[in-house]
Order: C-alpha cells, then sequence, then structure tokens
C-alpha cells in the first residue's frame, strides 16, 4: 500500500486540480440534474417532486420533444457523414500534394476554429439569406436561389453544408492516420498496377479503420449536441417552423426561456442515454469493422 | 516610453493601494446599492449618467449598475432570485409582474409612499398598472402604447391622406395598394404583421374580447386568430405587404425592420421606439394608430413601458428608495432620462421636458396626446405561459405565412396549444 501511494502520489497530485473540477463542477450538478429531472421547478420557489411527470409527459404528449428528436437525428445522419467524407478528402489532397506546406494545414483548419463561434454563425445566416452571397452566385448562373435559411425545407441543409466546412478537426486526426499507413503498401500496389480506387478501398480505408471509427464516434456525439449554430441562425426559437428546432435548442429554452429546470434536466438526462446508446452501437458493431495494427496475424 | 525597472513598478503599485486606500475611506461609510436593467447603447448611457449625478448629490450611497439586453435579462433575472442575490432595484415589465410578485421576489413600496417616495403628482393610470392585489410593487418609469410606424415621405408620395388616429383596417389595406402601386411594387404598404402577437391582441381586443380572460385562460376564439391571419393572407395575395423570406425572421433587430430598411411604408413598434426607429431610419418617420374596426371598440391600450421595483434581496431599502424617487422627481435626472423610457407619468416632469424635446420626442408627445381617449383600459397581466405562447403564435402562424396550413386548422391550432401552454404554467 505504501509503494502505492508512493509511486502514484505524484500522478495524483497533478490530477487534483482536476479531480477537484469533477466532483465540484460537473459532479454535483450531474446528480442534482438528476434529482431535478423528478421535480417541477421554476428556479424561485423550490423545487417540488413528480416522480416520472416529466419523462411521461415527455414521451407522451409532448410533439416538439419528437420534432425536436426527428431534426437532430436527421442533422446527424446527414452531417456526420458529409463531414468525415470532406475530412478524409481534403486530408488525402494535403498528405499527398502539399506536404510540405504547413501553412495549407492551418488554413484548412481554420473554419473548425471559427466554426463554432458565434460570429460565424452570424456569417451563416447573411450567406443564405434571401438576399445573400449565394443567392447573388447562383444569380450568375441564372439560378434563382431559395430563401434557405427562412424556407423551412432547407434551412436544416444550411446547417449541414456549415457542418461540412467545419471539417478541421477530423482533417488533422485523418492526417495523422494517413501518414501511419505504410507508404511500400502503396508501392508495392503501385508495381502490381492496382488502380487508384482499388488502392484506396483495399489499403487506405482498411488501415485507416481505427481511425475512421475514432472520428465516427467524437463526430456522432458532438453532432447530437449541436447547438450555437442553430441557436444563432434561427434566433433562439428553432424558427422556421421549428425547422432547427435541434434537441439543445429545446432544451434551452424549456430551461431558460421557460424556466422548467425539471423538465429541461429530463430532457437532458433523455438526451445522454440517447448518446450513450449511440456510443455503445458504435462499439459493439465495431469488431466487425475495424482492425487494429496489432490485431493483424 | 518611460523604463519599467522594478522600483518604478513597485512605486506605482503603492500609489495604486494608496489611492484605493484613499477612496475606501468614505466608501466604507457609504451603502452600496444595486440597480438591475435591460437595456441598449443609449439608454445604458443615460442609466449610468443618472447613477453618477445621483451619486454625486448623495456622496453616502453608492450605486453599482448592471446591464443586459432584454433577450438574457429575465433568465439573468431567474438565475439571480433562485440564488436569492437580486439587485436591489430591479427594472421590471408589466408582462412579469404579477409573476414576479406572486414568487415573493419583491417588496411593496406602498410605506415609503408619500414619505420617501414622492409620487403625488403621478397620472393614476401609470400607477395603478404597478399594483398587485391592492399593493404598489412597481414604479413606473415610463408609459407606452402600440404604434404603427410610418414613413412621411412615402405616404405623401403615393398620396394617402387619412386620419391616422381614427382609420380603420380597410383604410390600411388601401393605403398598403396605393403605395405599392405608386411605387411600383418597390416599396410595399407595410411589414407582415401576421407573426407579431402585440397587434394581434388589438385585433382581439377590438373584437370585444381579451386575449387572457379574468380567470388568465386564453379567452380569443378561434374566429379571431383565423379572422386575423386570412386578412394578411388578403394582402400577401395582393403582393403589398413585405415578402414572406423577410417575415419568418423573427423578432429582428429595429435596424432591419422595413421601415427602416425603405422595404415598406409601416412597421408596428412600441412608442418608446420611436426614438431609436428614427435613429436608423432614412426618412423622416410618423405615428399612427393601430387601425381600428368598422364600429369596433378600442383596441390599443397605454401600459407602462417599464417598472423599478425593489427587490426581496434589498438590504438598504432606504437608500434604494432614496434612488428610486431621484429616478421619477430629481429635474436634473429626469432630463437625462427624457423619454427613452416612455412617457413620464409624472406631469410635473413632462412640463419640465417639453421645451427641451427633439422632432421625435415631440412627435411621441404629441401621439400620445392624440390616442389618450382613443384607447382601452389596460389589459390584465398576462399569467404565466404567456411568453411561450407568443412563440407558438409565431411558429404557427410562420406555416401559415408559408402556405404550409390552412388558415382555419392552424387558428384551431393555436387556440388548442395556447391553452395547453397556459395550464400547463400554472
Amino acid at each position: 500500500m505504501r509503494r502505492f501511494i508512493a509511486r502514484n502520489a505524484p500522478a495524483y497530485a497533478f490530477l487534483t486540480p482536476w479531480l477537484l473540477g469533477f466532483f465540484l463542477l460537473a459532479l454535483g450538478p450531474i446528480l442534482a440534474s438528476l434529482y431535478l429531472s423528478f421535480t417541477r421547478y421554476d428556479m424561485v420557489n423550490a423545487p417540488r417532486w413528480v416522480g416520472l411527470a416529466n419523462y411521461e409527459y415527455m414521451f407522451t404528449r409532448d410533439r416538439r420533444f419528437w420534432k425536436a428528436l426527428n431534426v437532430t437525428f436527421t442533422y446527424v445522419a446527414l452531417a456526420v457523414p458529409a463531414r468525415l467524407i470532406m475530412a478524409l478528402g481534403v486530408a488525402m489532397l494535403l498528405d499527398k500534394g502539399l506536404r510540405t506546406i504547413g501553412l495549407y494545414r492551418a488554413i484548412f483548419y481554420l473554419p473548425s476554429l471559427l466554426g463554432a463561434s458565434i460570429a460565424i454563425a452570424i456569417l451563416w445566416r447573411q450567406l443564405f439569406a434571401a438576399d445573400g452571397v449565394v443567392n447573388a452566385v447562383l444569380g450568375y448562373f441564372g439560378i434563382q436561389g431559395a430563401a434557405w435559411i427562412t424556407n423551412p425545407d432547407t434551412s436544416l441543409y444550411t446547417l449541414v453544408v456549415l457542418a461540412m466546412w467545419q471539417f478541421g478537426s477530423p482533417m488533422l486526426i485523418f492526417l495523422a492516420g494517413l501518414r501511419g499507413i505504410p507508404k511500400d503498401l502503396y508501392e508495392a500496389a503501385e508495381i502490381d498496377g492496382t488502380p487508384k480506387w482499388r488502392q484506396f478501398t483495399r489499403i487506405t480505408l482498411p488501415l485507416l479503420a481505427p481511425v475512421i471509427f475514432f472520428n465516427l464516434v467524437l463526430q456522432t456525439i458532438e453532432a447530437f449536441k449541436t447547438f450555437s449554430s442553430a441557436f444563432i441562425i434561427s434566433n433562439g426559437t428553432g424558427a422556421p417552423a421549428d425547422s432547427l428546432l435541434f434537441y439543445t435548442v429545446y432544451l434551452f429554452n424549456e430551461a431558460f426561456k421557460f424556466f422548467r429546470m425539471g423538465y429541461a434536466s429530463a430532457l437532458a438526462w433523455v438526451l445522454l442515454i440517447i448518446i450513450a446508446i449511440f456510443t455503445a452501437i458504435s462499439f459493439l458493431t465495431s469488431k466487425y469493422w475495424v482492425h487494429y495494427e496489432n490485431e493483424r496475424d | 516610453m518611460m523604463e519599467l525597472t522594478r522600483r518604478r513598478l513597485l512605486g506605482a503599485v503603492g500609489a495604486g493601494v494608496a489611492a484605493s486606500a484613499l477612496s475606501a475611506v468614505p466608501a466604507k461609510a457609504a451603502t452600496r446599492i444595486r440597480h438591475y436593467w435591460w437595456g441598449n447603447p443609449e439608454r445604458d448611457k443615460r442609466t449610468f449618467a443618472v447613477i453618477e449625478t445621483f451619486q454625486k448629490a448623495n456622496a453616502g450611497i453608492e450605486v453599482s449598475g448592471e446591464t443586459i439586453g432584454w433577450g438574457d435579462y429575465w433568465t439573468k433575472m431567474a438565475t439571480q432570485t433562485a440564488g436569492r442575490n437580486m439587485a436591489d432595484l430591479v427594472q421590471m415589465d408589466y408582462r412579469y409582474l404579477f409573476e414576479y410578485v406572486r414568487r415573493g421576489a419583491l417588496k411593496p413600496l406602498d410605506e415609503y409612499v408619500g414619505k420617501s417616495l414622492m409620487i403625488k403628482d403621478f397620472d393614476q393610470g401609470p400607477i395603478a398598472g404597478g399594483m398587485v392585489d391592492g399593493k404598489l410593487y412597481a414604479l413606473n418609469i415610463g408609459s407606452n402604447s402600440q404604434v404603427i410606424v410610418h414613413n412621411t415621405r412615402v405616404f405623401k408620395e403615393a398620396g394617402v391622406d387619412v386620419d391616422l388616429i381614427n382609420w380603420t383596417w380597410d383604410d390600411f389595406a388601401k393605403a398598403c395598394e396605393q403605395i405599392t402601386a405608386k411605387s411600383g411594387g418597390k416599396v410595399k404598404g407595410s411589414d407582415d404583421l401576421s407573426l407579431m402577437i402585440e397587434a394581434f391582441e388589438s385585433w382581439v381586443r377590438q373584437n370585444g374580447r381579451e386575449f387572457y380572460g379574468a380567470d388568465g385562460k386564453v379567452a380569443a376564439t378561434v374566429d379571431d386568430v383565423a379572422s386575423y391571419w386570412q386578412m394578411w393572407a388578403d394582402l400577401r395575395k395582393k403582393d403589398v405587404v413585405r415578402s414572406k423570406d423577410k417575415t419568418v425572421i423573427l423578432d429582428p433587430p429595429i435596424a432591419e425592420s422595413g421601415v427602416a430598411v425603405g422595404d415598406t411604408a409601416m412597421s408596428h413598434y412600441w412608442s418608446n421606439q420611436l426614438v431609436g426607429i428614427q435613429a436608423v431610419a432614412k426618412d423622416k418617420i410618423g405615428a399612427a394608430m393601430v387601425p381600428h374596426k368598422k364600429g369596433g371598440k378600442p383596441g390599443q391600450f397605454i401600459k407602462p413601458s417599464m417598472f423599478m421595483s425593489l427587490s426581496r434581496d434589498t438590504k438598504d431599502p432606504e437608500s434604494a428608495i432614496k434612488y428610486m424617487n431621484a429616478w421619477v422627481t430629481d429635474p436634473a435626472i429626469t432630463k437625462i432620462l427624457g423619454l427613452e423610457r416612455g412617457i413620464p407619468a409624472s406631469k410635473a416632469v413632462r412640463d419640465a421636458l417639453a421645451p427641451g424635446l427633439n422632432e421625435t420626442e415631440k412627435l411621441s408627445v404629441a401621439y400620445f396626446d392624440a390616442i389618450q381617449s382613443k384607447v382601452g383600459a389596460l389589459p390584465l397581466p398576462a399569467p404565466k405561459g404567456a411568453g411561450e405562447v407568443r412563440d407558438a403564435f409565431m411558429r404557427i402562424g410562420t406555416s401559415v405565412v408559408l402556405d404550409r396550413a390552412k388558415v382555419k386548422d392552424a387558428a384551431e391550432q393555436f387556440i388548442a396549444d395556447a391553452s395547453d401552454i397556459v395550464e400547463r404554467a400554472q
């Protein structure tokens, strides 16, 4: 025991700030929100225990809850693959052609840094407005653009495009993964006369599988939590006609606009469970398509 | 530039400490009160000037001001209330007054009236608006009414010549057509007010009902909603109101309103916003009443635009009341405030302000005088959930504007949803 302490004490010393932060700033609120999810709480009066009423209302009577789920699932299904494909494509370009130019990597990463910011969401709203830049460009080609953001049929897709544009962080991870693939494999394939496309499907994708898996899990979780862009672009309401009612936007409004803290806590827990299920599914299916270097026989 | 040495640095720090210690001597004796309001740059500038003026005259009281935009104000206020950390004085809105009083977050002012709070010359209406269950909880710091802001140049060029105080919805529709025709469609008659529940509220009252009945339930009917949305649908069909794309942007800033941008000749606002709109509009603006119904009841009303309330968490009510009193009686302070928060409730203050008013301020005073006898009674404060009902109105109205729902179906859905929301909020 003494040896254990002696050996690990420095580690725990360094971990202390994080541990303190976790127990005081994260675990406490998490447990509080679990408790509050079984109450009615308006932030002024004391919370009142209502049992499962919040959850019951959510699943049986709340039409907007289902609408929010629908919007969020659609977004996740479209935005995650779109962003990963974009990220992988750019990573391969950078890996091959521009390998010496670090500046390009920085430039390509920039949208991701900016992407989460309020400013870009506002910019996005301007770009896709009825009299915005996108329609002006389309106008050059004689195409009459739609009112992208204010039309419920198209508003969600503008956010998918925004998500694609923020490919930076998965791209960097892909880039690192691509670097890890031994070049002699490609050289051998080249000598055998294997076409590029087959090289991609037979060498790049399988060897990159662990990285793809990592990115997939991370980006899915990210996508479920999308908030600021939808919040800003819809003026915080999920408008037009609830087409941008992301789960988190709905949750925020319930909590901070209508002061239903108990209900919002219940919503938050349901989101947590949804994300957990999706992550579990990814992990369970991964053994069929993800193979690690050290597993190869 | 002076070279920074360790000695100089220490010296500077020492001087700083000494200076702060010096100023701390009177501050130690002083009491500190906090004032919290929602604002915009113009209002904040004026309010901080008021604080400075007040502190100069009352050396013993230190006022610390906090401001934030309307959108986040109620969030932060609720958080502070939950944390028992409310400012001594908070800006209150009619819509939220009952809610905060019923939650026990405010202190009544009655015991100070006539002793340290001098409001004898106030109009009765504005005082009554701040009362809940027979007690005064909120001091009126400006009155307000709905207004149709219009572009006077476009009106003149289109030859629209009607009595803008007594006009009807038919006159309004005709004006829209005239303006659109005259400008060749470049300037539409009006912003599309389909999603504006404030304008709809006037409509319901013109039909002889309140939006919320005395029991706090939704009293507006499906017919009220359907007829309102139908009127705007007809105007859209004639293409004499602003385009759908602009309409479905909810709560756009003043600078994007049709009148400010020049897309349209009319928009709906609250009268204390006249100053703000004139600041961003190219042409001179005028003030018209919300159109009436032929033979209908008055729909518009004069409401307290903003209140100041004493919070439950105040530790020094005497100082707080002193500050509050200065807001509505001290000539130097009322002059700084002007009409930015609405029309002052005290006749003495109004008279004192009159000679110094600029053109837009004169316009709002003249408008106020003109509508006095045309408005209805102040509606009862909205029940809990009213904010959410407003959202539902905009949400469901959007599908009507975008032709995705039939007017009648949407109206039924709105009334059903609104009743649900109010019931759930209680």
